[in-house]
Formats: structure tokens, C-alpha cells, sequence
């Protein structure tokens, strides 16, 4: 009840002239940001962020953390439509969304429906974070080196059903997105790792760049080589009303929706987590449970899953940035160097101390919510046009957008040359039937598995009990073997039922 | 019609946007170098820790006392690579408009890495100031097993293992002192690097490491909340206010103190002007001057304030660089 009517003081706050403009001015940014590959929330966010430093703190962060949130909705857009992500949560987005858009020949269904599911995650995540806040915070602080370790094991599991149909190809691009992950400067022992004596390498492999080269570039490279077929151009009149979902879709979005809101939510909590790995979890929870289709064929269950994760998640990370002053992403980084900025001091005093300036901004996530997902399907009509853009003029365009996100990332051509070469090794990778969704989801995660193994076996001295030495890291490691064991345990289980039947004909 | 909608919606988006520019403006002076655009200031750490602190500290400072002429900073927080990658790329700023106004935070925690894993000397960078001098404590978090720096030294020597967690950098050598001193060896103190102090007092909030190590900035308001609490003072005195309650090793038992300043510095990229140069360092000595440094950084988190202009912090931290790379056995 307090929280409600602390909430509804943060209303009272909110809704001045100036305040509601910052909201909808940071929605419209973060949707056109998060549109244009390349540059994230987080960039967005750190572009914004001096244009506030004028402003009285409540408003400023109102204003980036709208931004920030509809982000999340822009992101997936480009993934969706053109096969680039957006970001890293929207590398999840593509799996289904493309699918869905081209083969299914379902582009406005497949925007309306990350949009609902954004919004349902949004909102599951706001609502948590309402009521719960300080707790959430203290959640994730359970989760140490172990407990992230374990979950981060048991996500990778995931990659299992990724592969298609090649095993050993599924394999071997997860064992070279871990190897490509481990470039750069070690950051434990700060010793530097396969850096072959060039400053740049030394910095590692850039995230966005890579996806945008493996996943986009690589496309274009296909596209111009199928442009003598002539595509099937979408020639229906694309429109509001004809991009609108059925209940029956509804129906299926919902559940896996409040589901993965719920799970992304307390990703977003966790220490160094963060929207993208949210979405892979989201996604990945998602497989055991119903799905009319298979996931990664353009199953709406899949793209609702993974889109409400990453808005839950985006939700979820202020949790322990407002309690606690922790910052539970890179982008919630430099919203936390914004509140110093602002002269507001971050930490388990900022509820106490600063009421009106952290519940205005819980409150200000409630409408920036409900506008961002206006606005966004207002624009739906206009986006899906870019999918009747015959190939010839859609060549270039991509090509484009691939090289401006990837060098705008931090500014450097070195992102531009990791970006074309990955290109041209996705697109041979493509041509040998392999599959690259395990080689972006081991690169994405294994950064954030080897410091939090490796931290925990420091504190454990090497010895493997540490991951049954919590209740949580005890749940984690003991669903991690049945998922392992599940396959064989249902070979023994078929095998046994086959001897029973046999043995009974026989009788 | 739905144009007409679209157009009236940007129209209206303007409208309610205008009043949040409506205080833009900035001054302009004749004589020498004067800012003219906003300025970069790159920290190579993540924010909420040491060198963030200071960095915000003196951009706010300078923003207050209009030293800027109406500018604003952006401070871009580069870890890329244990901030090898961001301090590259300020030395290897071109000359010009851009390299006169890209600032680099720069300590000795940041200098020594830059050494020993690197090529970049000193001599790509334009030394602007030496601002203050650091030191660190050890905390202990709510659900420390250990209450005593001493309970910690007899648990050791009982044949517990207790792991310390910190930033890198400085961190890493302050540990490798104290282990020394108390001579046990890495295994039976372990120490675990994070990307920055926040990170670091993260696990020990959540009861993950027993110990962390801290210069009194980041910790401040986890002090002040009563989430940590100091337990050794890393330096030849105790410190004063809120952390006078811990002792030095030399208090704990038979130790010599164990102290390993870090001093706190401001470079620019190899390529700035002289005369800009010269205004940062002015700049600088201005905040160093001003009572707000005082009383809101130094007195604050504990610090010695030791400024140094732009002449005399290019001698100290070339001196640094001498003695360092002799003590890793680096030639040059």
C-alpha cells in the first residue's frame, strides 16, 4: 500500500508540462534509435545524456529513462524486417520475427506482435519492480559468481536445440564463438589474450559489429547473389487494419508474454545480465512449454518470449541501479554516471533521500509504456513498406545501414573491418548449411560464464561444491544435469516401454 | 489525412520539447584557447567507482565556477580492453579542434597496466595536472564471517582461505604488498579483479567474498547506509571521520604499515596545443583551488590534495614510468 501511494505521488510528479513532454520526447528518440543498427540504448542513452545535464534531475532522467525503455521496442524492427538486429537483445528477435515477416508473409503481424509482447513485458516488469523493488534488489545480490555461473550453464543448454539438424556443425560454431568471446584483455588476471601484439585486437571482438556482420552483411552478400531470381515481391496493399493480429494469435502471444516477463524481469536484476541475456533466457524457458510451431521457424510463442524478456529485463535493471545504486547493465552504467551528475548521490539511500526523484521515474516507465506502444504501431504501416523495396535498391540500402551501425558503435573502422569479415565468413558459413544462432548466443554469453566461473572457483579454491552451496546455485546446478541427463533418460524410458510392449505380444 | 496527423503529432512533440533547450547559451572570451565545442573526457573504468567519482567531481566543479565558458562535458566511459583501448585512442587524437578538447582521466593504477601489458608510453599523452593523492581500506559487508582484521589474519593462519575482491590496477599491487607483508602467499589470500570498485562491492554485499578493497570514495555511501564497514586502513595513519574506526596493519600485529598511494591525474591527447594544454592546466589548478574541491572531494573521500601543473606533472609521471618499468624488468 505504501508503494502505491508513493507510486501515485510519483504520478503527481510526472504529469507537468515539462515532464510529460520529456517522456514522449525520450519514447520518439528511443524508437529511432533502437531502430538504427548499431547504435543500442546504450549509446543512445550516452548521447542524450549531456543535452540533460541542464535539466532538473527528475526530468532528465525521465527523459533517458524513457529512452531507454523504448529502446527495447525499436530494436526490433530492423531484426524483424531486414534480418540486422537492432541490438544485442534483438539477435533473439530474428531467430522468429524474420521467418515470420518473409516465409510466413507476415511482416505487420510479426512488428504488432513484439510490439504486445514488449508491452506485456513492460508491464509485468514495471509492476514487479513497483511493488517490489528494494527486494528485487536484494535478490540479485544473492545471485554471486556461483549462482550466475550455473545459470548462465543452464541457458547455454539452449544452444542444444539451436543447432538444426547438424549436431557436430552446431558444435563447432559454439566452440568458435567461445574462442572468438575470449579475445582481448583478460579481466581477471589482466594479461592479454590472443591480442597477436595489435592494440585493437586487445580490445576484443566488438559485439555489435560481429552480429551485424554475421547476421546483415552476410544477407547482403546472399541477396546479391540470388538477385538474378526474381524475389516475390509483397505487392498487397500492406495496412494498419491488415497487419492487425487475431485473437488466436493474442491468445498465443499472451501466456509465453507474462511468462517471459516474469523470468526477464529478474534477469534484469542480476549483476552484468542485462536485456540481452534476459532475452535469451526469455527464449529459451520458452521451448519446453506449448508452441503451435517450432521455435526458430516463425513461431509467435518464440518472438513474443524473447521480446517481453528484454522489455522486463530493461524494467527490472532499475531495481537494483535506484536500491542500491548498482548498475545492472551498461546502459543502467551510464544512468548511474547521470545521477552523480545531477548531484544525487545513488546508493541504498536514494529511496529514502530522493523519494519524489525515484518514483517519478517508476512512474514515468508506466506511460512511457503506454506511448511507446502507440507510437510504434502507428509507424507499423510505414515500416512494413521497406519489405516491398525491390532487391536491387535493397542492396545498397542494407549495406548502408551495416556499415554506419557497425562503425557508429565507437567510432572506429576497425569495427567496420571486423564487421565485413564476419560478413563474408557468415555468408560461407550460410553456403555450408551452418546454422549461426550457436555461434552468437556462445559469443554473447561466454564473456559473462568465464568471469563469474572463473571468480567462483577463486573463491571456492577450485573445488566444485561451491555450485551446491546455495539454495539458488543448488536449484540451477540440479536442473542443469536433468537437462543434460533429459534425453538420455527418455531414450531408457522409450526402450523400456518398447521391451514391455514386445514382451507382452509375446505373453 | 493520416499525414496531417503525423505532421500535427511532430509539431506538438517540438512544442512540449522546447522548454528543456530554452536554457542553452555560452560565453565567449578572445584571449588565447577557450573551449568552443563540448569536451570528451574519457575514463577508462566503469562509473559509480574511484576514477569516475573524481572525473564527475572536477567536470561538475568546472561546469559550477563557469570554468568552461558555457560548455558541458561528456564523459564516456571506455573499459574496453582493461581501458588499454580508450587510453589508445586519446593518444592518437589528431591534432586539431577535436584533441583540444578530449581529456583523459589518468592514475597511477591506470599508468602501470599501460606499461606492463602495452606499447602507449606517457610520451602519446600531454600531461595536464596531478590533482590528489589516493589510498585504500578493507570493508567487510553485513554478512561478514570475519569482524576483525585480525580475526581475518588468525583464520588464515588457522588454514581458512579468505578471498579479498577489488578493482584492478592499484588494487592488484596494494594486494600484492599486503600478502607480502603478512607473508602469506596468493593462494591462502586470493584476490578476485573486477572491472571496476562498484562490481567489486557488489559481491560483498551479497555475502559472495569476505572482503573488499576500497578507496573511501566508492564505499562512501555504502559507509554511510551501514552496508560496509572499514576494517584496515592501507596507509601509515589512520584515516579520519566515518573510517577512523580502522586501524593500520602496524596496530593489527607485529606489520609494517603497508601504504600505496595512487595518484590522481588528468593527461590529453599527445596532439593538443600548448595553449590549450596550459588552459586545462590553469582550469584545473582552479578546481584544485576552489573551496567546493575541498569540502566536497578531498575533505569528502579522504584524499591528499597534491596538485601539480602541466610542466610538473609531466616530470612526475615520466619519473613513474622510469621506476616502474625498472621494477617489472622492462627496458623501455
Amino acid at each position: 500500500m505504501e508503494n502505491l501511494q508513493a507510486l501515485l505521488q510519483g504520478f503527481v510528479v510526472l504529469f507537468t508540462f515539462e515532464n510529460i513532454g520529456a517522456t514522449v520526447l525520450g519514447a520518439v528518440l528511443g524508437l529511432i534509435v533502437g531502430a538504427m543498427p548499431g547504435i543500442g540504448s546504450l549509446a543512445g542513452v550516452a548521447l542524450l545524456l549531456p543535452l540533460t545535464y541542464k535539466f532538473n534531475p527528475t526530468t532528465a532522467i525521465i527523459m533517458l529513462g524513457a529512452l531507454y525503455y523504448a529502446n527495447m521496442y525499436g530494436g526490433a524492427f530492423s531484426a524483424i524486417l531486414l534480418n540486422i538486429p537492432g541490438d544485442g537483445p534483438a539477435v533473439v528477435t530474428l531467430l522468429d520475427g524474420y521467418p515470420m515477416a518473409t516465409k510466413k508473409g507476415r511482416p505487420g503481424q510479426a512488428l504488432l506482435t513484439s510490439n504486445i509482447a514488449s508491452f506485456i513485458g513492460g508491464a509485468v516488469g514495471i509492476l514487479i519492480l513497483t511493488f517490489m523493488g528494494p527486494l528485487l534488489a536484494d535478490i540479485g545480490l544473492k545471485f554471486g559468481p556461483a549462482e550466475m555461473a550455473v545459470l548462465l550453464l543452464l541457458t547455454m543448454t539452449s544452444i542444444g536445440w539451436l543447432m538444426g539438424e547438424n549436431p557436430v556443425k552446431g558444435l563447432i560454431l559454439t566452440m568458435a564463438g567461445i574462442m572468438l568471446a575470449s579475445m582481448g584483455m583478460d579481466t581477471l588476471s589482466g594479461s592479454p589474450r590472443y591480442d597477436f601484439g595489435n592494440m585493437y585486437l586487445l580490445g576484443g571482438i566488438p559485439f555489435t559489429a560481429f552480429v551485424i556482420g554475421t547476421v546483415g552483411f552476410s544477407q547482403v552478400i546472399r541477396l546479391m547473389e540470388e538477385r538474378a531470381i526474381k524475389s516475390e515481391a509483397i505487392t498487397d496493399k500492406l495496412t494498419l487494419r491488415g497487419s492487425m493480429v487475431t485473437w488466436h494469435d493474442f491468445t498465443r502471444m499472451f501466456m509465453p508474454s507474462v511468462r517471459a516477463g516474469v523470468i526477464g524481469t529478474f534477469v534484469g536484476v542480476l549483476p552484468g545480465a542485462g536485456a540481452t541475456s534476459a532475452s535469451f533466457i526469455g527464449y529459451a524457458a520458452q521451448k519446453p512449454f506449448k508452441n503451435e510451431e517450432p521455435l526458430g521457424t516463425g513461431a509467435i510463442e518464440g518472438l513474443a518470449a524473447c521480446e517481453s524478456a528484454n522489455n522486463a529485463a530493461a524494467a527490472g535493471a532499475f531495481a537494483p541501479l535506484l536500491a542500491l545504486g548498482i548498475p545492472g547493465s551498461g546502459t543502467g552504467a551510464v544512468l548511474l554516471g547521470g545521477l552523480m551528475m545531477w548531484g544525487l548521490n545513488p546508493g541504498p539511500l536514494l529511496f529514502q533521500n530522493e523519494p519524489e526523484f525515484a518514483w517519478g521515474l517508476i512512474a514515468s516507465l508506466f506511460l512511457a509504456n503506454i506511448i511507446t506502444l502507440v507510437i510504434s504501431w502507428g509507424v507499423i504501416p510505414f515500416l512494413i513498406k521497406i519489405l516491398s523495396v525491390p532487391t536491387k535498391l535493397l542492396i545498397p540500402i542494407v549495406t548502408v545501414v551495416c556499415f554506419v551501425g557497425s562503425y557508429s558503435t565507437d567510432n572506429s573502422m576497425y569495427a567496420v573491418l571486423v564487421m565485413v569479415i564476419s560478413g563474408v565468413v557468415g555468408y560461407i558459413l550460410q553456403k555450408a548449411n551452418y546454422s549461426t544462432a550457436p555461434l552468437l548466443l556462445s559469443f554473447v554469453l561466454a564473456p559473462l560464464l568465464e568471469s563469474n566461473m572463473r571468480k567462483a572457483f577463486i573463491i571456492s579454491q577450485g573445488k566444485l561444491d561451491i555450485f551446491f552451496s546455495s539454495g539458488i546455485a543448488t536449484t540451477f546446478s540440479v536442473l542443469l544435469i536433468l537437462f543434460l541427463l533429459f534425453p538420455l533418460v527418455r531414450w531408457i524410458l522409450i526402450k523400456a516401454r518398447l521391451l514391455k510392449v514386445k514382451s507382452k505380444k509375446i505373453s | 489525412m493520416k499525414k496531417h496527423v503525423l505532421i500535427a503529432t511532430f509539431v506538438l512533440l517540438i512544442a512540449l520539447a522546447a522548454p528543456l533547450f530554452a536554457q542553452a547559451g555560452a560565453e565567449v572570451s578572445s584571449t588565447g584557447f577557450v573551449p568552443s565545442k563540448e569536451i570528451e573526457w574519457i575514463v577508462t573504468s566503469s562509473p559509480g567507482g574511484g576514477s569516475d567519482i573524481f572525473t564527475r567531481k572536477i567536470s561538475d566543479i568546472m561546469v559550477r565556477e563557469n570554468l568552461v565558458s558555457g560548455q558541458t562535458f561528456l564523459v564516456n566511459n571506455k573499459t574496453d580492453g582493461g581501458g588499454e583501448v580508450g587510453r589508445l585512442t586519446v593518444s592518437r587524437v589528431a591534432a586539431g579542434k577535436l584533441a583540444d578538447h578530449t581529456l583523459l582521466t589518468f592514475n597511477s593504477g591506470d599508468h602501470g597496466p599501460m606499461l606492463k601489458n602495452t606499447d602507449n608510453r606517457i610520451e602519446n599523452f600531454t600531461p595536464l595536472a596531478v590533482m590528489a593523492v589516493d589510498k585504500q581500506l578493507l570493508y567487510i559487508g553485513e554478512y561478514a564471517k570475519y569482524k576483525t582484521f585480525a580475526e581475518v589474519i588468525d583464520a588464515v593462519k588457522a588454514g581458512k582461505n579468505v578471498v579479498i575482491a577489488g578493482s584492478k590496477g592499484d588494487d592488484i599491487l596494494t594486494y600484492e604488498h599486503l600478502v607480502a607483508e603478512l607473508g602469506f602467499t596468493q593462494n591462502q589470500i586470493s584476490f578476485i579483479t573486477n572491472d571496476a570498485t562498484s562490481a567489486a562491492i557488489t559481491s560483498v554485499l551479497g555475502g559472495h567474498v569476505d572482503i573488499v578493497m576500497s578507496k573511501p570514495a566508492a564505499a562512501d555511501q555504502y559507509v554511510a547506509a551501514g552496508k560496509l564497514t572499514p576494517i584496515l586502513a592501507l596507509s601509515n595513519s589512520r584515516f579520519t571521520g566515518n573510517l577512523a574506526s580502522a586501524p593500520t596493519l602496524s596496530e593489527v600485529g607485529p606489520y609494517k604499515n603497508v601504504e600505496n598511494p595512487i595518484w590522481r591525474g588528468v593527461v590529453g591527447p599527445k596532439a593538443m596545443s600548448a595553449e590549450a594544454a596550459k588552459y586545462w592546466s590553469d582550469a584545473l589548478k582552479a578546481v584544485s583551488d576552489s573551496t567546493a574541491w575541498a569540502t566536497e572531494y578531498i575533505d569528502k573521500y579522504k584524499l591528499v590534495s597534491e596538485f601539480r601543473d602541466y610542466v610538473a606533472a609531466k616530470a612526475y609521471m615520466e619519473q613513474f614510468q622510469v621506476e616502474y618499468l625498472k621494477s617489472i624488468g622492462k627496458t623501455k
